[in-house]
């Protein structure tokens, strides 16, 4: 196996591309990996799948990331020509004030929030609701806004990426960090027994979607959703609640809303992390869902197995991994191909 | 028949979700004369058929559900408890008669309301819930035919309101009507697709009425027309108005070349529409339809109504005009 | 069939792990049905051929509620979260048995009016187990992170009562083992799907009918029966008065075609029934009518006083008669 350098991180993170807008990370992993796979093909959804055939193609193996982030989409030109918006997917109104923003990808804009000196006592204490936020994009008039904007346009945060102390910060991770290890897999260039489609999926973040139409087309036998999770280790939290924590190698799923894993498949995952002495970690809480309750649950039945870059403050312009957390998700997801038919068998 | 009159003969039908022969009846018989095809779906949809040059499958969707009542316990002395069939606001249902469809017959009842004269004083600014309404049917001839199970509904009656209207079950029967002028429309102008004209079920409940008949005919493209909230402010939401025309929905369920083609043939034809931003779900059948088999590009068009999940909701007729031609326009164009 | 209760009931199979169960009504079927297969979520199929080329198909959820291992202490106490719809306050001084070891579980409490409060607000993040381990690599040796659990209670039965944990639903497999025993030479085929993970949003049923045509699906489950002290007001269900024809409940609506075949059938073979309206919950009818092109479904329920708790109870009479409905429902023309 190459050495794993994150690649592609950075520009992943810094791609707009909320649930329902996510073409522009399509067109660059589209770009990055189609001289390294046998076909490609985008859906009517628009996920993107390509297809790697096998040494002995038994059966089919449907590795997914999703590619959508949370971010918000403009529902108002108001008459100032500031614009109104709401979230789309789960995002923490506490999380956005005071950010610097872009719309469709390109135009700039901030959320801005009225001076501290000028708001009474409980306002101070008061959390910021989306209904009195805007989106100031230096325009006067709601004509002049009119002309930049239509109703429906995504907005995403505009933050960069960096990577220090072996730590990146930036937004997106959820699932960016995901969409960056199926990358990696795919630049091993290497074939494998089964027949691999590597499924980078639209909507997520709004209901598991983009999934959704994948039995229909690939009939798969087996799926590995790979997902950037919630990390826990913050200091507010005591440690049984973490769910996950940085630098401790991906996180194992057993359960999550909406779903047990198969028993198979995750036992399976902790026996090749063991084998090859892969560090690793449980996911230790149950909330949040993954594509994997999708895939159980359409046509004739998806087994799937999770596995996680733990992530801290997702869902937020501004969260965290560890790039050897992210390697470790790399060997492990590339040692599982390797194992061929033995996995899950 | 004009808009109104088919408005008044869709509304006066009772028909909540899974129980929707009697307004597919009425369907039926109103769409029959305009199409090559008409039959019923198992899960209780109605499937209208217009062949056009075989070159897509535009399917377009109404649900033909409204919501309703269940009987879900008899109590004594004639009192009855009901269970809500969709959403229905318990305020909405004080002071109604009822109707419940029993095995014998229809038996009416009332709900009724404490008098200020009784009230305690804790009671005084109480908002029911549903396990303090009874209804009355002691007043029926029928009332000990009425047993666990049976279908109610709140009685309505139709009025023409200046030149809006008002009845109950507009949600969803006014698309349903905007879909059956459509169909009309296609003996003059021809259609492109093959077009679907689904009258699905459940929508109330989200029940699988809409996914299933998407999935038996293997759609290219689907519109699904219901109605959204006029002249309501919505924070942060741009107000949608009653007789500005049918609105488009804009979001992740929607497809967006989809929605582009709407607005297009809006524009060209002089059809006035509105948009609603939708980020989230639409919360109507769009959701799932778009979800079927390999992905179907669907489109939300909405008719604005007024007092939705009342009887007394309230739309344009106009609007419904104006939704029928834009429907008939779009099975037109190349899709 | 109050040894195949017992013995179902008394058996480990939370969601995502109901394997052990699965076996047993193998075992209980063997003889009377012409094949049976997993799926790929692993619910367990079984059929009995008919004498035309129609198809039934009939649910029962083979899971049960349970909790999950999420953490462990350096004392070797466990963090549990739960699986499926439990009250924290049912595990409160009552047992969990997991594969190798079985716990107490018990709530934290510094001081005593911390206590008080915990208890009253009762939350899984204030429960821990403790199976009797003294650190944490003896209680990792015995249960490791990830491991199911479910209540240790037993079956017994009162006068014409029947009490144990996961009525919920394994009285709904029993029934079914019971219809497949009873059936000679049946109209139609029979399918039964014996599903998992249900009880954590309805997994396994919106697949298992997906490799087979039936013209209708019937998912058997329990029902809350309201007929104790100050039960529900809204409910009408009683134990001793027959099976519910499900009309509604939270998450679907039976199809009114199937709702008349099993009047039809429960007159047909004389056995009282009554008519449900559940104010909220769901069965699996709701997922099998979603399968493909849609499938017409219904729910008969069992009705069951203590719903999810480890003393879930039914009247033998009521599970007797759905077998004879069911029984006479093949019979029937679909």
């Amino acid at each position: 196996m190459k050495g794993v350098k994150a690649l592609y991180l950075k520009e992943l993170s810094e791609l707009d591309g909320v649930s329902g807008d996510e073409g522009r990370v399509r067109k660059f992993i589209e770009e990055k990996i189609k001289d390294k796979v046998d076909s490609l093909k985008v859906d009517v959804l628009g996920n993107l799948i390509a297809f790697k055939k096998g040494t002995r193609s038994n059966r089919k193996f449907v590795l997914t990331a999703h590619m959508d982030e949370v971010g918000f989409m403009v529902t108002n030109v108001e008459d100032d020509g500031t614009l109104s918006f709401a979230p789309v997917g789960g995002v923490d109104p506490r999380v956005v004030v005071g950010k610097p923003v872009r719309i469709n990808g390109e135009l700039p804009g901030v959320i801005g929030y009225k001076a501290i000196h000028l708001q009474k006592k409980d306002e101070l204490l008061a959390s910021p609701k989306f209904e009195n936020l805007r989106v100031h994009i230096g325009a006067r008039s709601k004509e002049e806004a009119s002309r930049k904007v239509e109703l429906g346009d995504y907005i995403s945060f505009a933050t960069d990426f960096r990577s220090e102390n072996s730590r990146a910060t930036g937004k997106a991770f959820d699932d960016r960090a995901g969409c960056a290890v199926l990358m990696e897999v795919i630049e091993q260039e290497q074939r494998y027994e089964d027949d691999l489609y590597f499924a980078f999926l639209v909507q997520e973040e709004p209901g598991l979607r983009g999934s959704a139409v994948l039995f229909e087309q690939l009939q798969p036998n087996i799926a590995l959703v790979i997902e950037g999770t919630t990390a826990g280790d913050d200091p507010g939290l005591p440690e049984h609640q973490w769910a996950t924590h940085l630098g401790d190698g991906p996180a194992v799923t057993f359960m999550h809303r909406g779903y047990v894993v198969n028993k198979k498949i995750y036992e399976s995952i902790l026996q090749v992390a063991q084998k090859y002495d892969i560090k690793h970690q449980y996911k230790r809480r149950t909330a949040g869902g993954t594509d994997a309750a999708r895939l159980a649950k359409t046509g004739g039945g998806v087994p799937a197995g999770v596995i996680s870059v733990p992530a801290r403050y997702i869902h937020s312009p501004l969260s965290m991994i560890d790039l050897g957390d992210f390697e470790n998700t790399v060997k492990l997801v590339s040692n599982i191909l390797e194992e061929g038919e033995g996995f899950a068998r | 028949m004009d808009t109104v009159s088919l408005l008044k003969c869709l509304s006066s039908a009772d028909s909540p979700s899974g129980y929707e022969n009697e307004v597919l009846k009425v369907i039926e018989e109103n769409i029959k004369p305009y199409v090559d095809s008409v039959r019923k779906h198992k899960m209780n949809a109605l499937i209208a058929v217009k062949n056009g040059q075989n070159v897509k499958k535009l399917g377009i969707f109404a649900h033909a559900d409204e919501i309703g009542f269940v009987v879900a316990k008899l109590e004594e002395r004639g009192f009855l408890r009901v269970e809500p069939i969709g959403g229905i606001d318990p305020k909405v249902v004080i002071s109604q008669r009822i109707k419940i469809f029993t095995k014998q017959g229809v038996a009416t009842g009332v709900v009724g309301f404490l008098p200020p004269h009784l009230q305690k004083d804790d009671q005084k600014d109480k908002v029911p819930d549903y396990n303090d309404i009874y209804v009355d049917v002691s007043c029926s001839p029928l009332s000990e035919a009425v047993s666990v199970g049976d279908i109610c509904v709140i009685e309505g009656r139709c009025a023409s309101l200046g030149d809006k209207f008002s009845g109950k079950a507009l949600d969803n029967r006014a698309s349903c009507a905007a879909l059956i002028m459509a169909a009309s429309k296609l003996e003059i102008i021809k259609n492109r697709a093959d077009v679907y004209f689904i009258f699905s079920s459940q929508e109330e409940i989200a029940g699988p009425g809409a996914v299933s008949v998407a999935y038996e005919l293997g759609l290219d493209e689907a519109i699904v027309v219901d109605v959204t909230h006029g002249n309501e402010h919505v924070p942060q939401m741009p107000q949608i108005k009653i007789s500005e025309g049918p609105v488009l929905a804009v979001g992740p369920v929607i497809n967006r070349e989809f929605y582009k083609v709407l607005c297009d043939v809006a524009k060209r034809h002089g059809v006035r529409t509105q948009i609603e931003p939708t980020p989230g779900r639409s919360h109507t059948d769009t959701d799932e339809v778009q979800l079927t088999r390999s992905g179907i590009k669907t489109a939300l068009i909405s008719i604005p109504l007024m007092y939705m999940h009342t009887p007394v909701e309230l739309v344009d007729p106009r609007d419904v005009e104006e939704t029928a031609r834009l429907l008939a326009l779009t099975s037109t164009v190349n899709l | 069939m109050i040894d195949l209760i017992k013995e179902l009931t008394e058996s480990y199979g939370p969601s995502g792990r109901e394997e052990e169960v699965q076996k047993i009504v193998l075992k209980y079927l063997e003889g009377h049905i012409d094949g049976h297969k997993f799926d790929p979520v692993g619910n367990l199929l079984v059929w009995k051929r008919g004498r035309d080329d129609k198809e039934m198909l009939l649910d029962a959820h083979i899971d049960e509620i349970g909790l999950v291992v999420t953490n462990i202490d350096d004392k070797g106490f466990l963090r549990v979260e739960p699986v499926g719809g439990v009250s924290p306050y049912h595990y409160v001084g009552q047992r969990v048995k997991f594969p190798k070891a079985t716990g107490v579980v018990y709530y934290e409490g510094e001081t005593p009016e911390e206590q008080k409060k915990n208890l009253s607000n009762l939350a899984f993040d204030n429960l821990f187990v403790d199976i009797g381990a003294g650190d944490r690599s003896e209680a990792e040796s015995l249960v490791s992170i990830g491991t199911f659990g479910v209540y240790d209670s037993y079956f017994y039965k009162n006068g014409n009562y029947l009490t144990s944990k996961s009525m919920d639903d394994r009285v709904g497999c029993a029934v079914l083992v019971e219809v497949f025993r009873n059936l000679k030479d049946p109209r139609h085929t029979v399918i039964g799907s014996f599903s998992v993970q249900e009880e954590i949003g309805l997994v396994g049923a919106f697949v298992s009918a997906y490799s087979f045509s039936p013209q209708i699906c019937i998912a058997v489950d329990v029902t809350d029966s309201a007929d104790h002290p100050k039960g529900l007001k809204r409910h009408a269900m009683a134990l001793g008065k027959g099976p519910a024809i499900k009309i509604k409940d939270k998450m679907s609506i039976s199809h009114r075609k199937v709702v008349e075949l099993l009047e039809q059938a429960a007159q047909k073979a004389n056995v009282p029934y009554q008519k449900e309206v559940l104010t909220f919950g769901g069965t699996n009818a709701a997922a099998l009518q979603r399968t493909k092109e849609g499938i017409p479904s219904a729910t008969l329920s069992i009705p069951t006083r203590y719903v999810h708790s480890p003393s879930e109870t039914v009247s033998l009479s009521d599970v007797e008669g759905a077998v004879k409905l069911l029984v006479s429902l093949v019979d029937l023309n679909i």
